[in-house]
């Protein structure tokens, strides 16, 4: 009535400000300015070596490497172009055979991984030459032969990728079902590389209508070619715009194929579909939804469980993840804590968090900060496994990366998931045992100006201690692990969030009383 | 505005008035610019002048700065007045050249303009300016027009420092990843291309001053680049990053840093960015960066034993320490863990930087406020002395032992270099007593300590107290200054009996000439009166301070009259909490109130030090309250002495001080005893001038003020239309929704206080008021104040008036507000206070109003009844959703002071219906009373109408006062 009540928004003003982020779900951000080091090494182009093709017996003949010194291989570069164009107009008797001989030179050259002589063929005007040889009507040898040398050439720097413009229309039309197998191969593979040099070359195939033939390619049972369409798939999915992830589930036949595949492929079959799953799931809504729908997550799953290596179980780490950040749904119904697939994961997580490989624990803490983030019994679950003694132990000792998103999942398990009024509550047993362990210094070293997401979850976290240790004796151990320190210095800081996040925690449990009653 | 010679003529006249001595060419030239940059055009025309050279550069200069502070209140769209997107596409084609061909102070306003644009329009509305950078950045490095290089190098590194203090989010990563695409080639190739003219430069010390300038730039640049995340580039090109970055830690230019200070500070500062940088990956970036590690331990290493043992050169050290502190505390802290290198640290550089320094020295005598700031509060994150012990700590983290160990000894050691020669050896005392405080942990309540590198209660026997006890209170004044800190930072730590014997001392060190010195005493005091023991019970009561509180109080005025120190905050902020606490007898009251009168006559003359006025206010708010509850008879010499001030306050409008006035007035006011006398009276009409509610930080204070003139003498309302004016601006404020909560504890009041027949002429009004601003813009605030409001009516002047009133708007009216507003958020309201009038005032409408007990109204009767257990069954906490506070842009205009809340001039909480203990027993039995009026009927209804929680809810109420609804 007086004037002197407070404002009627007064009530744990801090609550608000504090407590509630740490039980997100977190996508991964689709930007990035980092290298993709996993794809670096594997992935976003490829050379190639060997041939595709099984019925042309003449690619693999007579084709010894010849350790050649550079000069010389460079002087034969050039003539191999020279021998091309006079193959191209030479219009007689065995024409074709000329001009498949005149290609499979300048593919040899082009092959070797050491010295590919690209830049050498290009001055000399093979583009041309070899998208003439494209040229519809073509003998499926020689179209191979001539896809095969701009695959290599597209496997090089960013501007002999982009030299690929004027032939992209022919290697896409080649992708049609009325080209064999082996030669549909050998351009999606082409196209893979291009598809894996920029944004605005993505664009530009999917524009030429690159997205339905390579769709339908991964619909049969194919291996090899399922192989390289997948991996052409998820260079031209990639993104940012997530249309053309959209536009692929839509077509006919490509989800049973992607589950078929996962279910019953090799290993590195299962692997390729598994990064076009990644994509999916990382940039459409609509596509995650669609595959919510099956049971692609016990499948992955499963696959996670049966997998030991790297290069196979990082995508099915980032598509898992990607499904439950997505959607709701998956943490919820999908991984419900009594099911054996709960168990399953979390199993193949911890087997993950103590892996040698850093890029493992990272993500394997990010999917598994995701399940922490669904309800208390999948809290409950977590803390029974044997995952939370290694979170322990990498948060005190692992590095920044990976320390900072094993923070997210320690601080998911210490809250409960907002009721129906919008406020989460503590789950003060996880806490307290956390707390007993040792984890408040590794959230303290988190709280620096170096990173303002660790530091976030840092600052979120000492206020869960501060608030809901027993006895107050939060107060303590935040000031013993030299946590008001780490606080300060935030107290000025130019981001609004942290600054007024440490003014509050500072003011509630560390100030002074201004007006002191007596 | 259009760009003619008049214009020329008119802006140039208008600035050059600006910096004309006499203040009514100044004001008239400042009118008519503030004028002009209403119309369009303005900012373009103010920049066209700027790059006129034909005007002389003073006025240039001078416009430079008013076109910075134009666009930075208009670029943004939410602005009242708007920069039109014609005239920013125009300004944006200019600000470029003339920024890069402009003099260097026109350059620095100019390029903090266009960080002002960027801000805005970088990258995604400017995609022209990032090129255009680049390619005059370009030429400039091909021209060796180094000025222009630094120019632009200093703009891009305003516009990339957002990357350093934003979340990562898609948004802000796709503008990082615009800008590396265009920018992180051309940084690394000009960092290259500047390494080579700085080999080729050596002997030119001009020339290289820039250069060295250019490449701190591009460290700071690269420093925004790196922050968010590594990018692609700088990864693969780390080779060339890091020699870069070391030959910079390694090099010497003598051409430049044999020069002088500033020569030095220069290189130094290049440096500093390098070691910003290599932190950063060190900290991030371990796994790039452990190839380089070892290399740069060593370069930092040897650079800071030689800068360590320099004077000056803080900012160089304390990046290099920082560096160090982060290798410390990570996977590679083995590096520091051999005896040998320990011992080489605490030797070469902690020592070295703890110990104080003629520059400290200096800062003591010349800038006390700047010397506490740092050395007390913690703003020394920063400075040497500090950093230092950073790296203790760091290392102490793995090796706490061997630090521990350490260190002690070297605090013996210096102890013992003092005792040899305590006139010439006392910086190694002063030494002694910093690391012991430094390394101490903070704990909770303040700023209180522990420490296990000493005894604490040994240490300050045999090292503080003899200092606390020294006679000469202004010999030795910087150990004096530590001992105190000492004092208060491990205040909780010393047993009473101890502090008190020392507490005369601490008293004597106020009267001391030094102003840290008796800064410090000040603070001391001031602190160990807030000690609590076992959170709750204050250690320090007035019996303690009683003895000595005439002699307290005479040197704590009497250090406010010690030059520099008028204002001293230290000392106001003590006068303050010994007013709080001690036993304020006449003797002590009647000096104190005309010693703070004093002080506050003098600080109206110029209002400077915020928190010393917000002292001084609150301990005379203080002083009256305590003073005058024990002894009413003060009342008018108090008011003999305050009023004079603080209508001196009102009439030369000191506007900073409005709402403290205000306040005190307000607290005056209800120290009288009816009727108020004449004088306040002229005070009550000065508040009902409607000018002074525009200012939004005077209405929390003039509302108070306005409460305490209602309850005293509600009947002089009244007289002379003053009903009428007040209602006027509880219909301003009301009309808010900023205001809107202060404009209802403006009517409350009225309508608690004035009987029905004074204010009936005007209800229908005021309900129709609000019920506009209810149709137009329905805030949950305002829903929750009318409930409010209207239980307050009903209580007081009874149902009937309030249905009648009401419905005197419009037919049924009421009907319709109680369906669609009062019982939907009955269940929203809040505080003790609050709750219990709601509640109480719905039972009575429920159980005494004919309207809800007729029987085609059983429907809106269960409804109310479900909203009245909800109320009083339910915690706050889980009836009510948090809010989120919109945030009101309205009104910023001008200087406005800030409304700052007076603790010891606060109100009561007044309770309405004091009559009634208990809301729920009175709820419920009003309720059993009805039932057994009209046995069987509401059985029925509250199966039907009431929530099954709410049913048991109610039937619990029911058994817990032995009452039944039957």
């Amino acid at each position: 009535m007086a004037g002197e009540t407070p404002p009627s928004h007064r009530r744990d003003s801090i609550k608000q400000t504090v407590g509630n982020a740490a039980v997100q779900r977190r996508r991964q951000l689709a930007v990035s300015v980092a290298k993709e080091r996993r794809e670096a090494m594997f992935r976003t182009k490829r050379l190639c070596m060997e041939g595709i093709s099984m019925n042309l017996e003449a690619a693999t003949n007579g084709e010894k490497m010849i350790d050649e010194e550079p000069p010389v291989l460079e002087s034969q570069t050039s003539k191999a172009v020279e021998e091309l164009k006079l193959a191209v107009s030479f219009k007689g008797k065995d024409a074709v055979q000329n001009k498949v001989n005149a290609l499979r030179e300048l593919r040899r050259l082009l092959s070797r991984s050491g010295f590919p002589f690209v830049e050498v063929a290009l001055k000399s005007g093979a583009i041309p030459l070899l998208a003439q040889c494209l040229s519809f009507g073509s003998e499926d040898e020689q179209v191979l032969e001539a896809a095969w040398c701009l695959t290599n050439i597209a496997a090089g720097t960013p501007e002999q990728t982009n030299a690929l413009l004027p032939t992209l229309p022919l290697l896409i039309a080649h992708l049609g079902e009325k080209s064999s197998l082996s030669v549909s191969e050998q351009c999606a593979w082409a196209l893979g590389n291009v598809a894996g040099e920029s944004d605005e070359l993505r664009d530009l195939l999917i524009s030429q209508g690159a997205l339905i033939p390579l769709a339908k390619m991964m619909v049969p049972d194919n291996g090899s070619t399922v192989r390289t369409a997948a991996w052409a798939l998820s260079n031209l999915i990639k993104g940012p715009d997530p249309d053309a992830a959209t536009e692929l589930i839509k077509v006919d036949g490509v989800v049973d194929a992607i589950l078929r595949h996962l279910k019953k492929s090799d290993i590195e079959l299962a692997t390729e579909v598994s990064w076009v799953v990644v994509y999916l799931s990382a940039l459409s809504d609509v596509a995650t939804s669609v595959l919510m729908r099956t049971d692609i997550v016990q499948i992955l799953v499963d696959r996670l469980a049966a997998s030991n290596n790297l290069q196979s179980i990082i995508p099915l780490l980032r598509s898992l993840g990607n499904l439950m950040s997505g959607d709701a749904y998956t943490t919820n119904v999908v991984l419900d804590p009594g099911h054996e697939i709960t168990d399953s994961i979390i199993r193949s997580l911890s087997k993950c968090l103590k892996s040698e490989h850093r890029f493992l624990k990272k993500e394997a803490a990010w999917v598994l900060s995701n399940i922490a983030a669904g309800s208390v019994a999948h809290k409950q679950l977590i803390c029974k496994s044997e995952a939370v003694s290694l979170l322990l132990q990498l948060l005190a000792g692992a590095p920044f990366d990976i320390k900072k998103e094993v923070a997210y999942v320690l601080g998911n398990l210490c809250v409960a998931p907002a009721d129906g009024l919008g406020r989460p509550s503590l789950l003060l047993d996880h806490l307290v045992s956390f707390v007993r362990n040792g984890c408040l210094c590794g959230f303290i070293d988190l709280v620096s100006p170096a990173d303002l997401e660790a530091a976030r979850i840092g600052l979120h976290f000492i206020e869960l201690v501060l608030r809901g240790m027993p006895n107050g004796e939060g107060q303590k151990l935040v000031e013993k692990a030299g946590g008001i320190d780490a606080i300060e210095q935030f107290q000025f800081h130019e981001n609004d969030d942290l600054r007024m996040m440490a003014g509050l925690l500072v003011d509630s449990y560390f100030g002074e009383t201004y007006g002191l009653d007596e | 505005m259009e760009w003619n010679p008049q214009t020329l003529q008119f802006l140039s006249q208008c600035f050059l008035d600006t910096l004309s001595p006499q203040p009514e060419p100044r004001r008239r030239a400042e009118k008519n610019l503030s004028d002009a940059a209403d119309t369009s055009n303005y900012g373009l025309a103010v920049l066209r002048l700027v790059a006129e050279p034909s005007v002389d550069e003073q006025i240039r200069q001078s416009a430079a700065v008013n076109f910075k502070n134009h666009l930075k209140t208009r670029w943004v769209p939410s602005s009242a007045t708007p920069i039109s997107d014609a005239e920013k596409e125009q300004i944006k084609q200019l600000i470029v050249p003339l920024m890069l061909s402009a003099s260097p102070k026109i350059q620095a306003q100019l390029s903090e303009a266009l960080a002002v644009i960027g801000n805005h329009d970088f990258p995604k509305l400017w995609p022209a300016l990032l090129p255009e950078l680049k390619s005059n950045l370009e030429t400039a490095l091909n021209a060796s027009d180094f000025a222009s290089v630094n120019g632009i190098l200093a703009t891009v590194n305003s516009l990339f420092k957002k990357f350093r203090h934003q979340y990562k989010s898609d948004p802000i990563l796709l503008d990082l990843k615009y800008c590396l695409d265009n920018f992180a080639a051309p940084l690394l190739s000009t960092v290259e291309s500047i390494s080579v003219k700085i080999n080729a430069a050596a002997a030119l010390a001009a020339t290289l001053r820039q250069l060295i300038e250019a490449q701190r730039l591009c460290c700071r640049i690269f420093y925004s680049l790196n922050y968010l995340d590594l990018p692609e580039f700088f990864e693969d090109n780390a080779d060339k990053w890091m020699s870069q970055f070391k030959n910079y830690l390694t090099m010497r230019y003598p051409a430049v840093e044999d020069s002088g200070a500033d020569g030095l500070a220069l290189v130094d500062e290049l440096r500093a960015a390098v070691c910003d940088n290599i932190s950063h990956y060190m900290e991030k970036e371990e796994e790039l960066f452990q190839k380089y590690l070892s290399g740069f331990v060593e370069a930092v290493w040897s650079l800071l034993v030689v800068a360590s043992a320099s004077p000056s050169r803080e900012r160089l050290t304390v990046t290099a320490i920082k560096f160090l502190t982060i290798v410390s505390t990570s996977v590679h802290h083995a590096l520091f863990a051999g005896d040998e290198i320990l011992q080489q640290i605490t030797q070469s550089i902690v020592i070295p930087n703890v110990m104080l320094r003629d520059e400290d020295e200096e800062l003591f005598e010349m800038n006390y406020v700047e010397f506490i700031r740092r050395d007390m509060e913690g703003s020394d994150l920063d400075t040497r002395r500090r950093i230092a012990c950073e790296l203790l700590k760091g290392i102490a983290g793995n090796y706490k032992d061997k630090i521990t160990e350490r260190v002690s000894a070297q605090i013996h050691n210096c102890l013992a270099l003092f005792a040899e020669n305590p006139a010439a050896n006392w910086k190694y005392k002063d030494c002694a007593i910093y690391l012991v405080v430094s390394l101490a942990t903070k704990k909770a309540g303040g700023a209180s300590v522990s420490t296990d590198l000493v005894d604490v209660e040994s240490f300050f026997r045999s090292v503080i107290v003899p200092e606390l006890q020294g006679q000469d209170v202004n010999a030795f004044p910087m150990l004096k200054a530590g001992a105190l800190k000492f004092f208060t930072m491990f205040r909780v730590l010393i047993p009473k009996p101890i502090a008190m014997a020392l507490l005369g001392d601490v008293v004597r060190f106020l009267s001391s000439d030094v102003n840290v010195v008796h800064s410090y005493a000040a603070s001391c005091i001031e602190k160990l009166l807030l000690v609590k023991d076992n959170g709750v019970q204050s250690r320090y009561t007035s019996l303690d301070i009683g003895p000595m509180l005439l002699v307290l109080m005479t040197n704590l005025f009497g250090a406010l009259e010690k030059p520099e120190s008028e204002e001293n905050q230290y000392i106001m902020r003590c006068i303050m909490r010994v007013l709080q606490i001690a036993d304020i007898s006449p003797e002590v009251a009647s000096p104190c109130i005309t010693g703070l009168t004093t002080v506050l006559n003098r600080v109206c003359e110029n209002p400077k030090n915020p928190v010393f006025n917000h002292c001084l206010f609150e301990a005379i708010a203080t002083l009256v309250r305590r003073a005058c509850e024990k002894n009413p008879s003060l009342v008018p010499a108090f008011e003999t002495c305050l009023l004079p001030s603080l209508q001196m306050i009102l009439a030369k409008e000191v506007t900073e001080f409005f709402p403290y006035a205000f306040q005190l007035l307000a607290q005056l006011v209800d120290l009288n005893r009816p009727p108020v006398p004449p004088h306040y009276m002229q005070i009550f009409d000065i508040l009902l001038t409607p000018d002074l509610w525009d200012k939004s930080a005077n209405v929390p204070a003039l509302v108070r003020l306005l409460q305490s003139f209602l309850q005293q003498a509600p009947n002089e309302l009244n007289r002379d239309g003053r009903l009428r004016n007040v209602l006027g601006i509880f219909n301003k404020l009301v009309s808010k929704p900023s205001t809107e909560e202060q404009g209802f504890h403006v009517l409350n009041p009225i309508i608690e206080n004035l009987g029905y027949d004074v204010m009936a002429e005007y209800m229908s009004h005021i309900w129709s008021s609000l019920f506009t601003r209810l149709q137009n813009s329905k805030t949950p605030r305002l829903v929750r104040c009318l409930i409010i409001l209207m239980s307050l009516f009903l209580v007081k002047h009874g149902i009937q008036t309030l249905i009648d009133s009401i419905n005197s708007v419009q037919a049924n009216l009421f009907h319709l507000i109680l369906e669609q507003i009062w019982i939907p958020n009955l269940k929203t309201i809040t505080g003790n206070t609050e709750v219990k009038l709601s509640a109480v005032a719905s039972t009575k409408l429920l159980c005494e109003s004919p309207l809800l007990l007729d029987p085609a109204a059983e429907k809106l009767w269960g409804n109310l009844l479900d909203g009245i257990v909800t109320l009083l069954s339910q915690p706050e906490e889980e009836r009510v959703e948090d809010e989120p506070e919109v945030p009101d842009f309205g009104e910023a205009t001008g200087y406005q002071a800030t409304f700052v809340r007076l603790h010891n001039a606060g109100k009561k909480e007044e309770d309405p219906l004091k009559e009634i203990r208990d809301p729920k027993h009175f709820s419920v039995a009003l309720l059993a009373n009805l039932s057994a009026q009209f046995r069987g009927r509401f059985p029925p209804i509250i199966a039907r109408y009431v929530s099954p929680a709410n049913q048991a809810a109610l039937l619990q109420l029911c058994n817990s006062y032995n009452l039944t609804i039957a």
